[in-house]
């Protein structure tokens, strides 16, 4: 190797080792500019943006994406249909069901006897919106939140609907939002994955469906993309706590060792590839520090404990992974993604659903509440919704107090809120059985393309070269930004 | 004479475009292929290509005579004329809504881009056909891989590198060749083997080992997206690990490519098809299928066509042909109408659309091996046997079927199951995860000779319902089981359960909770037993208010998590007057409600079924009563006692030895093929032309053996292997090379079409391929041509001007360096600590992986949701062999980029991330090696510090430290000398780390020095690169 060519990687060398505070030891305090994680990218950071993005200003930095994994019932949440009560028991019109593709489970179904939400629904907010009572506490927030009501998809199972609403396809091997999102904008924080996913556990009683890890996975991006799950078992993050009998003073030593070691390396063969290897031990390192010192919720105050509800306390519950999800965007994290299981009530709607709302609704609402305390909202994109809705027949047996529903793809709820996002609107109208759209389709895609828009960038821009394509998130076809949900 | 070939390559006057790796030469000869066809494609096909349907204005740009042919008096391109070339003129136009291409594309050419187009339009615009699409001849200029690689190098002013060291050049092939390091016997006897021919015989060594099969067989079964499960919703274990291992077997036996293409697509039709020629077919088997509630059979039924077609077009034609899927392919030669064809071959397969979540979805092979199938013979004879004498007992005696008393009897014993479950009853297991038989288990049965192991996560409930057998309590009754708890998987709790009500041992209260089954009533019965210990669990039914008398129609063993094995399970008492199963005939025939049972032989059925009120004639109530006397009641005679025993022991040797025969997902057509239809748009529902099985015929003729009849697979296959055809044999070399050197000639592997990138060497490319094909498709002979080049032996080492020149190392001027494969750096882990287990084959192994990895994505009733790791050496097997779950697969294949094989995948990714940092710092696995690999320090080195380290050092680098390296590890092996000095208690934690035990060779302060010096080493970039 030329001394000149020495020069210059051991300048690269040190200009990383100095700027970026390589700290040796020491914790990863990016999280105390508090909301300002997000203000100063620089050329310093461990993920770096696509050169060009984000594509225009936006006001959303971070995304906190709330999966309802196995279907959520519009009818019994956010789609009000209080003229169904006069259709108890009787089938649904052939003119309204229109002949639609129906599921394996119900399409050999003798009658489909149209089931009237059992729960009480009021109007919320200066907005006027029309919720549940299964959702008191994320009433409250109408006014920052965006619905829309007429959200359809392609798939009406599980696996490939699952796949469809986080990756736009229904076929695996495509990347999914969170990784599109991490690819695009990178992250501020240098001491956290730029990705992470949760996956609460959950209260129904039904056998839940399944995730996939095609869910958070990167696809066809290069694997960094990829979802981190953040684990309520064992190590938070994979392999993250040394062996037992290995402290982190011998862990240092080890590291400095091994740093001195592959410079040596680099000296000698030149490579770029173990300079990069002596950064990302040195963020293993700073992770080891950083990640307990994220999940350790005893620095939260009671007022926040109390907010989130009494599982806070509990390691993999909702309301846990909720107040995580704001300290890992309060730290720079750029997308957080809750998948909370068992919404997939094909009977015993009512009692499952009840507990499924248990789990998430106060920790839902406490988690707006602190974004907005904490001046986050503003800057934070919070999203919910499940892979497609159910059904306003009956599944199976209905009675006075009991029902289930089958797979709905073809008109469900989702909303957003917060950064960027018009407060208080609604977007759509489903017909009186909440089975067509009436008025104002919203493609699962459209939404995809919106959130992107949301985040400064336009969906048709962000592509990958994937067997001979520019993949995008959105595919092929034209899809449209919903403007209507935009501030 | 053979035609010009129209993309000859003039290499004195090469100039390259490769991604900008190397550096531009002025000069002015164009050629299409090489610098136009990849600008037109990114920029102009979408919309004046191949695809009809999309193409606008009329216009193409992908053929000569599209753009040459005036449109409306205008020419697209007149060669020569730039003013009267509108394809120019609208490049070049300031007006926007002229501008092409346009601007809602978001394509805009670059001023090069421009410049080149305008040259070529200049010199004539001269087309080619797309080089990979012709029939590659030998060309001539040179006869090896470095004279091919020496031409391009002259041709850029750069000289190879010098030859690596010996010690790196071991590594490189060992890790190539097999995917393991060298032994320090093998590193010391090649670096002292002074014959020229020191090399050669290195790497002919390394490619006879029997780890050269396995590791070719991971690269395969990427492309063949081989898994252990279903991969889609419940994502259940399918079993199918004969085709892995067929491949691995296929490797070493170095089948030529064309067989190995021809038994993977269609080995079922060969003439007298072998087992490994069938159980080949797997590889079109091995796409992801689902059974999900709702799931539509038409949809599924599409995908998996879908998928096989594409995986076959990617894997051999090196295109991307699921694009044609929806749309004719707007960059190569694929029409919808091909794809569809081709997917025709797959559509008509015999197995189902839903694949029932069972292992051994149809069709599949049964593989008996060795003596298995002559075991089973002979069973199923002993038994037919041992049954029919049974029968000819029960027949000739004629007891008084009404009689209700066991006079003489002062204890009875009914046995709920032993060797096997009874006659007649069905199992039921709330996981899906349904018990296993263990034969001869190695810490003896309790009972006979099979045990029955209960292995879960989680809890679980086996529940064996006795259908055609009622038992009644009798007096004084007393329920027993064997029961021995694995000690390495100790459940929390176990019980046992008659009719729902339940005894159960462990914590008390651990039962209670909403997920641990409904138990109408239930009595803590103790602590667990003794781990590793039969114990004989002994209880009183009426304890849980059962009454004498009671009928017992349900058993049930259950537990929360763990591995249990359980034995003879009985009930003993002194009769009542009216116990069942001396229940009379009648009664007992009244009382099964007519259910009829599958074990019921057939010709019994119906008049079982009919009862006892309907059937009249004496022939078949005799028959009935025959069988009643034979298997159901408690034996009458003391002949028939023994005889039934003997029977119940032939049955269970007969299952045993069926189940110890492994089955096999193999690909089959269904007898009548099925109509095949264009899919329009892709969507299953829009169905469009009727198509039969055939070819792209852009390629090459397309031959039948039968001209008049439908196509077969086979055709397809012969397709494929012959000369004429222009892409099988390049698209395999050029994924071989990009195996050897880390990226291929082309540098698309899984995309040869107008849309890869051109090759950096085309000649060679096609030299390879021309001298593969000729050679019989002799992989190993291609793979041993590669490892023995002078390129491939060159220093890694990358210079500055490397660096700038060509960064991804195209040219080869220097050796290849690449991070080592996640398979490749677990086994390097396991093969220098001494732990590995080199065992061939066979199911899946479940290695260790950190808790909570199947379970929070998994479906609830997924057998696949609770992991439930192995111990012992399964714990070290190669990753080849580890258990591959696609929804969840092990963390430490996909942290270093391993696919998880939900689809074909050619070429995997190199990242470097902290995760990777963390896992070999930490992950069990690696750090039991360090412990492992201390120790043999410790006891193969010499004694020294220095000796030892450099021991250590060379075993798994193959190389010696120099002066600094020794320097520095010795400062480091004082530092955790000392701190582990200072804290005796911490070394003792460390050295446990792992289930294999330390020997203790030193005290633990200094195995635990050594163990974190070893784990520094095993981390060290170059313990992880091939360099």
């Amino acid at each position: 190797m030329s001394p000149e060519h020495h020069f210059d990687l051991l300048q690269t060398r040190r200009q990383f080792f100095g700027q970026t505070g390589l700290r040796l030891g020491g914790l990863g305090l990016t999280y105390a500019m508090g909301a300002d994680a997000f203000a100063a990218p620089s050329a310093q950071q461990v993920h770096p943006p696509l050169p060009g993005l984000p594509h225009f200003a936006a006001k959303a930095k971070a995304v906190i994406y709330l999966h309802m994994n196995g279907g959520p019932s519009q009818l019994d949440t956010w789609d009000y249909k209080p003229g169904l009560q006069q259709w108890f028991n009787k089938d649904i019109p052939p003119s309204v069901q229109g002949g639609q593709r129906l599921t394996g489970m119900t399409s050999k179904q003798a009658r489909f006897p149209v089931a009237p939400s059992l729960f009480k629904f009021a109007q919320h907010g200066q907005c006027g919106r029309w919720v549940s009572e299964l959702l008191p506490h994320t009433a409250k927030h109408v006014d920052d939140i965006a619905l829309v009501k007429t959200i359809h998809t392609n798939a009406i199972n599980h696996d490939p609907a699952c796949t469809y609403v986080m990756t736009g396809r229904e076929v695996p091997g495509y990347a999914s939002i969170g990784s599109w999102l991490s690819y695009g904008l990178g992250s501020p924080s240098n001491d956290l994955p730029s990705f992470v996913v949760l996956t609460p556990n959950w209260k129904a009683k039904a056998a839940a469906q399944a995730l996939f890890t095609r869910m958070w996975s990167s696809g066809f991006l290069p694997g960094k993309f990829s979802g981190v799950a953040l684990r309520a078992v064992g190590d938070p993050v994979l392999y993250l706590k040394n062996p037992d009998g290995v402290s982190a003073t011998q862990r240092r030593a080890m590291l400095d060792t091994l740093n001195q070691l592959n410079e040596h390396s680099f000296q000698k063969f030149g490579d770029p590839e173990i300079q990069t290897r002596i950064s990302q031990y040195e963020m293993a390192f700073r992770m080891q520090t950083s990640l307990p010192e994220l999940v350790d919720l005893k620095q939260e105050s009671q007022a926040t404990l109390d907010m989130y509800g009494p599982d806070v306390t509990k390691p993999g519950t909702f309301a846990a992974s909720a107040l995580l999800a704001r300290r890992l965007i309060e730290r720079g994290t750029r997308v957080v993604q809750l998948l909370h299981r068992g919404w997939d009530q094909h009977n015993n709607l009512p009692g499952d659903h009840r507990l499924q709302c248990q789990d998430t609704d106060q920790p839902i609402g406490a988690l707006l509440s602190d974004l907005k305390q904490r001046g986050l909202l503003d800057s934070t994109l919070v999203v919910w919704g499940g892979e497609f809705g159910r059904t306003a027949y009956s599944q199976g047996t209905l009675t006075e107090t009991n029902y289930g529903r089958d797979h709905h793809p073809r008109n469900f709820c989702m909303w957003m809120a917060g950064g960027g996002v018009k407060g208080g609107t609604s977007y759509g109208e489903s017909d009186d059985f909440s089975y067509n759209i009436a008025t104002d389709p919203a493609h699962l895609n459209d939404f995809n393309a919106t959130i992107l828009k949301l985040c400064g960038i336009d969906h048709e821009r962000l592509s990958y070269k994937f067997q001979g394509l520019d993949a995008r998130l959105t595919g092929v076809e034209k899809q449209h930004v919903i403007k209507e949900m935009l501030a | 004479m053979p035609p010009r070939r129209a993309h000859t390559f003039i290499i004195a006057a090469a100039i390259l475009s490769l991604s900008g790796a190397v550096g531009h030469a002025a000069n002015p000869a164009l050629q299409f292929n090489r610098d136009i066809r990849a600008i037109l494609s990114e920029n102009c096909f979408a919309c004046h290509g191949f695809d009809a349907k999309k193409r606008k204005a009329d216009l193409r740009l992908d053929t000569a005579e599209g753009a040459y042919t005036a449109i409306k008096d205008e020419f697209p391109i007149k060669p020569g004329d730039l003013a009267k070339s509108t394809v120019w003129q609208r490049i070049m136009t300031t007006d926007e809504d002229e501008l092409m291409p346009p601007a809602e594309s978001h394509k805009k050419l670059t001023v090069a881009q421009k410049d080149t187009l305008k040259r070529w339009i200049e010199q004539g615009a001269p087309y080619q056909k797309h080089w990979a699409f012709e029939a590659p001849l030998k060309p001539k200029a040179a006869n090896s891989i470095d004279a091919w690689l020496a031409l391009r190098l002259a041709s850029e002013n750069q000289k190879p590198a010098p030859e690596a060291d010996r010690s790196t050049l071991i590594r490189r092939v060992s890790f190539t060749v097999t995917g393991l390091p060298p032994t320090l016997a093998e590193v010391d006897t090649f670096i002292a083997d002074t014959s020229p021919q020191a090399y050669e015989a290195m790497v002919d060594r390394y490619m006879k080992s029997p780890r050269y099969g396995e590791e070719m067989a991971r690269h395969w079964l990427d492309v063949a997206r081989y898994a252990d499960t279903h991969g889609l919703h419940l994502d259940n274990e399918r079993s199918m690990w004969a085709y892995r291992d067929w491949v691995v077997r296929a490797f070493n036996d170095n089948l030529p490519f064309d067989q190995f293409t021809v038994w993977q697509l269609a080995g079922d039709l060969l003439p007298n098809a072998t087992p490994d020629q069938i159980t080949a077919t797997g590889f079109s088997r091995c796409n992801v299928t689902t059974s999900e509630g709702g799931a539509i059979d038409d949809e599924y039924r599409h995908l998996y066509a879908v998928d096989r077609a594409s995986t076959l077009t990617q894997a051999w034609l090196g295109l991307t042909g699921g694009c044609a899927q929806c749309h004719d392919h707007k960059f190569d030669p694929i029409t919808t109408k091909e794809f569809y064809s081709l997917y025709a071959f797959f559509y008509s397969s015999a197995d189902p659309p839903m694949d029932g979540n069972i292992a051994n979805t149809m069709p599949v092979m049964k593989l008996p091996l060795g003596q298995q199938q002559q075991a089973l013979d002979t069973a199923i004879k002993a038994e037919a046997m041992a049954r029919a004498a049974l029968d000819a007992a029960a027949a000739k005696g004629k007891p008084n079927l009404e009689a209700r008393s066991t006079s003489g009897e002062t204890t009875i014993e009914d046995v709920l199951f032993d060797d096997t479950f009874p006659l007649g009853i069905e199992v039921k297991n709330t996981s899906r995860n349904p018990s296993v038989w263990d034969d001869k288990p190695s810490y003896g049965a309790k009972s006979g000779h099979r045990t029955l192991r209960l292995s879960n996560g989680h809890y679980c409930d086996e529940s064996i319902d006795f259908a055609l057998k009622p038992i009644t309590l009798a007096k004084q009754p007393k329920l027993s089981i064997w029961a021995r708890l694995d000690p390495l998987s100790p459940p929390r709790a176990i019980a046992i359960a008659l009719n729902g009500r339940r005894f159960y041992w462990g914590a008390e209260g651990v039962m209670d909770g909403p997920q641990l089954g409904s138990a109408s009533g239930q009595i803590h019965s103790g602590p667990l037993p003794k781990l590793g210990e039969w114990t004989l669990l002994s209880v009183d039914p009426t304890a849980l208010g059962f009454k004498p008398g009671t009928a017992i129609n349900k058993v049930s063993m259950q537990q929360i998590g763990g591995s249990v094995s359980w034995d003879k399970c009985s009930l003993t008492g002194t009769p009542m007057a009216d116990n069942a199963p001396l229940m009379p005939f009648e009664q007992w025939w009244k009382s099964t409600n007519k259910k009829a049972s599958p074990d019921l032989l057939a010709a019994l059925a119906d008049t079982f079924k009919a009862g006892p009120d309907a059937v009249k004639d004496e022939v078949k109530r005799k028959a009935l009563s025959d069988f009643y006397i034979a298997v159901i009641a408690r034996p009458f005679t003391p002949e028939i006692a023994q005889l039934r025993s003997a029977w119940e022991a032939a049955r269970a040797t007969r299952q045993a030895a069926e189940s110890a025969i492994t089955s096999t997902f193999v690909f089959k057509d269904m007898t009548t093929p099925r109509d095949t239809f264009i899919a329009e748009r892709g969507q299953y529902t829009k169905l469009g032309d009727k198509v039969e099985p055939s070819v792209p015929t852009a390629f090459s003729p397309f031959i039948k053996a039968k001209p008049d009849a439908r196509a077969t697979r086979l055709d397809l296959a012969h397709w494929l292997v012959s000369a004429q055809q222009p892409l099988t044999a390049r698209v395999t070399v050029n994924r071989y090379w990009q195996q050897i050197f880390g990226i291929g000639l082309a540098k698309t592997s899984h995309d040869l079409g107008s849309q890869g990138e051109p090759p950096s060497h085309p000649e060679l490319l096609d030299w390879l391929a021309v001298t593969f094909r000729e050679s019989g498709w002799n992989v190993r002979q291609l793979i041993r041509s590669m490892v023995t080049s002078a390129a491939y032996k060159q220093q890694s080492i990358i210079t500055p001007e490397a660096l700038a020149q060509d960064q991804d190392n195209r040219l080869l001027a220097r050796g290849p360096r690449l991070r080592l494969d996640a398979e490749q750096i677990r086994d390097n882990a396991l093969f220098v600590s001494g732990l590995i287990n080199l065992e061939v084959g066979g199911r899946g192994a479940l290695t260790y992986q950190p808790p909570n990895i199947w379970e929070p994505v998994g479906y609830e009733n997924s057998n696949t949701r609770y992991y439930l790791q192995q111990h012992g050496p399964a714990l070290y097997r190669r990753s080849l062999y580890t258990f591959l779950k696609r929804t969840a697969p092990p963390p430490f294949m996909s942290n270093f980029d391993a696919p998880n094989r939900e689809q074909s995948c050619t070429r995997r990714e190199r990242s470097n991330t902290p995760m990777q940092a963390l896992q070999l710092m930490n992950d069990v696995q690696h750090f039991e090696a360090a412990r492992a690999l201390a120790e043999r320090v410790l006891g193969e080195a010499k004694k020294e510090d220095s000796s030892r380290l450099a021991w250590l050092f060379r075993t798994v680098l193959a190389r010696s430290p120099d002066a600094r390296e020794t320097t520095l590890l010795l400062e480091a092996l004082a530092k955790q000398r000392q701190l582990y000095q200072a804290d005796p208690a911490a070394a003792n934690q460390a050295i446990h780390t792992g289930e294999s035990q330390p020997k203790d060779i030193a005290p633990a302060p200094e195995t635990a020095a050594w163990t974190m010096l070893a784990n520094l080493v095993l981390n060290l970039d170059e313990t992880v690169t091939r360099n």
